[in-house]
């Protein structure tokens, strides 16, 4: 009886404390094991939303095609032969869909005109065989005029994304270097120079990356330096050197998603 | 399976099968009462310590015993540790005094066996829970033991059904049965350096608690 009356100022607390102690310790195992499952879920998702952001620049000629294939014969048969090839394409499932009216031109203009416009046809004469002659003739001439059209359109495009693209590239080949150049710097200064003896060895090394700045994969050895603990080394190296460091621009990681790095590592 | 995703902590408690789950949960409760004793503990023994102290200082200070006989008692609280042996002895060596005719050796005899009944209440206080941080550390780890084997088994037992045995088809298994031998580690780490601690601890206020009753033996027998 005196034994439980003594503890009772202190119980609570101990209890409360206890409790405390608990709370900590599964808060840091579930920090700690967290971390590691949800991390290759956000990976994904970066990399589908670069691919879908590049291609957004496609949709802009929009309105001049679709008039084309306004003419009655032509509507129905038309969208079959188009929708197949346009569907090769894999990523761009949400952009196909409001496009495919547009995109019918740069498909269209990759094959050969004719043999759409048979096919057409055919289609076409089985659907309304009263108007056979006449529809034959206008489909043929009509698909020409449209191809030449298509052809015009689609060059100046091209022209324009190449010349944007040039603009892109002039820019960010600065960031693109520089970020080779840390990339080169932070994974020298892992290598044990030691291991590589006293000459000036060279080795080359191609990597793959991730948007994180981690490697997609093991190192690949190209040009060994011909001491097998110099390359392992270099390997070893790389795999310390994770992440390594990317730019901010996503739209650049493209450039960084293959590397082959060359290596010197005697070479101050 | 994707064993990356799915090996976080929770979902290898889930998975756990019922036995290693009841293994698992006998062992977060014994280990919730471990530290909820040593939480006690560490406050009472620093309590008994400090208690001592004081009172050790001013009995030695060469005060009036029966002022401080008096002091003691006034207290709201009933007087703990070094104090309440004090008291204990000295009310019996008055009663006794009170009471004529009696032989010094008897006066001294029943205020030491008075001291020595209040030393033996306040080490029970003190060794309280004791005994239980002491299983807590030796036996947690086996139970934890148990669940892991247990979980090992059935892990393995899944193995005979299939042609081709693969480590993926053991592995989480395997996983999910270590959490019971880590969860038994937590709760016995922790209960036995605590237990050697406390043991030390009341070990030497044992020691100090008889060494003040020889001499405050001595101190009544020269005043009788």
């Amino acid at each position: 009886m005196m034994l439980r009356q003594r503890e009772n100022p202190d119980s609570f607390k101990a209890g409360v404390y206890s409790v405390l102690v608990h709370t900590l310790l599964l808060g840091a195992l579930l920090i700690s094991f967290n971390w590691k499952t949800t991390h290759p879920i956000s990976i994904a998702q970066v990399e589908l939303w670069d691919s879908v952001a590049v291609e957004e620049h496609k949709p802009a000629p929009v309105p001049e095609p679709f008039p084309e294939p306004m003419p009655v014969e032509k509507e129905i048969p038309k969208p079959e032969p188009v929708v197949a090839p346009e569907e090769k394409p894999a990523p761009k499932v949400e952009i196909a869909i409001e496009k495919k009216p547009v995109k019918k031109e740069p498909v269209k203009k990759e094959e050969p005109p004719k043999p759409v416009a048979k096919a057409n046809d055919a289609l076409a004469q089985l659907q309304e065989e009263a108007r056979q002659e006449a529809l034959k003739n206008k489909s043929v001439t009509k698909s020409n005029t449209n191809d030449a059209l298509k052809r015009l359109q689609q060059e100046s495009l091209n022209e324009d994304k190449a010349a944007g693209e040039q603009k892109a590239s002039a820019a960010s080949a600065g960031v693109v270097d520089e970020f080779k150049a840390k990339i080169q710097a932070k994974i020298r200064s892992n290598v044990n120079k030691t291991l590589c003896g006293n000459g000036n060895p060279e080795l080359k090394f191609e990597i793959g990356l991730i948007p994180t700045g981690e490697l997609s994969g093991a190192p690949k050895l190209i040009k060994s330096s011909g001491n097998a603990a110099c390359d392992d080394a270099v390997e070893r190296a790389i795999r310390m050197s994770e992440p390594l460091p990317l730019p901010q621009d996503a739209s650049l990681f493209t450039q960084f998603r293959n590397l082959k790095l060359t290596f010197k590592p005697n070479e101050s | 399976m994707n064993a990356s995703s799915d090996m976080s902590f929770f979902t290898l408690i889930a998975g756990a099968s019922l036995p290693v789950q009841l293994v698992m949960l006998i062992l977060v409760i014994t280990s919730l009462f471990s530290w909820w004793y040593i939480f006690i503990k560490v406050a009472t023994i620093k309590r008994a310590e400090k208690d001592a102290e004081q009172f050790e200082e001013t009995f030695w200070t060469g005060g009036d015993l029966n002022k401080l006989y008096e002091s003691v008692t006034a207290g709201r609280r009933k007087p703990q540790g070094m104090a309440s042996i004090f008291e204990a002895g000295f009310k019996e060596y008055i009663k006794h005094k009170q009471q004529a005719r009696m032989e010094v050796s008897d006066v001294m005899e029943g205020a030491r066996r008075a001291m020595r009944a209040a030393y033996n209440r306040e080490m029970d206080d003190m060794d309280a829970h004791l005994p239980f941080l002491a299983s807590v550390g030796s036996v947690s780890p086996y139970i934890g033991l148990f669940g892991t084997v247990w979980g090992i088994m059935n892990a393995f037992r899944g193995l005979s059904n299939v042609a081709q045995a693969t480590l993926t088809q053991v592995a989480p298994g395997i996983a999910e049965a270590l959490v019971a031998t880590a969860i038994g580690l937590f709760a016995a780490i922790p209960a036995v350096i605590a237990y050697n601690r406390f043991a030390s601890s009341v070990d030497r206020l044992s020691v100090r608690y008889e060494s003040f009753m020889e001499e405050f033996t001595n101190i009544l027998q020269r005043k009788s």
